[in-house]
């Protein structure tokens, strides 16, 4: 199966105590390891403040998951975390394409301006951004 | 009587001049920053890079005032919406 990447972010709420947070982290990663998946990167982001009011509340206490996979760890941890009150708000966004798409631009770009060096030549050693 | 205005802003200004048709005869109109340079990767969690586009109503800035590309704008505006879903930026602000 095709190997993907996830950026899986979720909200939990900032009454939670901070064991039973690591603990929800925790079964995170294992859930997704148990499913196939494994994680990349995990960002305990921590408490922030909400852009707008979510159960009444004005704080979030943010976590920020990696997962590689088949997508499959993904629709079960979407399951889960459908129905875990803890949890206020969760967003999974499929970024390996957007990645991809970044780096050629990169490239594209960066050919260009050697292009551009390389016709105005060492005259001009400062090349003038436009 | 409005695109008397538009007029003099064009030769006061002769930056990036365009035009949208709306209704039956196109309106000109000035870019406000052009030329605006996008990162390659447009991360949704960056809110302080995306603020720049979302003025203080938190309205995401329409293209003629923002001077980005089409595509760019299009990505700009999938990664505002994204922050929004997750509280890191307001639908509505007051």
């Amino acid at each position: 199966m095709a190997n993907r990447t996830y950026e899986v972010m979720y909200m939990v709420n900032p009454d939670t105590p901070a064991d039973t947070i690591a603990k929800l982290n925790e079964a995170v990663g294992k859930l997704v390891e148990k499913e196939g998946g494994t994680v990349v990167r995990m960002d305990d982001v921590g408490i922030r403040r909400l852009a707008y009011p979510i159960q009444k509340k004005q704080d979030g206490y943010y976590v920020l998951f990696e997962i590689e996979g088949s997508g499959q760890e993904i629709a079960e941890l979407e399951r889960r975390m459908r129905v875990n009150d803890m949890i206020m708000r969760y967003i999974t966004v499929r970024v390996d394409e957007d990645r991809k798409a970044a780096t050629r631009r990169r490239e594209k770009r960066e050919a260009r301006a050697a292009k551009r060096t390389k016709f105005r030549g060492a005259a001009s050693e400062a090349p003038a951004e436009a | 009587m409005a695109e008397k205005e538009m007029e003099i802003l064009d030769e006061r200004g002769g930056m990036d001049v365009g035009e949208d048709v709306i209704g039956d005869r196109p309106r000109r109109y000035q870019r406000r920053r052009p030329r605006q340079v996008v990162p390659e990767y447009v991360d949704w969690k960056d809110i302080d890079y995306l603020r720049q586009f979302v003025p203080e109503r938190g309205k995401i800035m329409p293209r003629r005032i923002s001077g980005i590309s089409a595509k760019d704008q299009r990505r700009i505006a999938q990664a505002i919406k994204r922050a929004r879903s997750m509280a890191m930026l307001p639908f509505v602000a007051d």
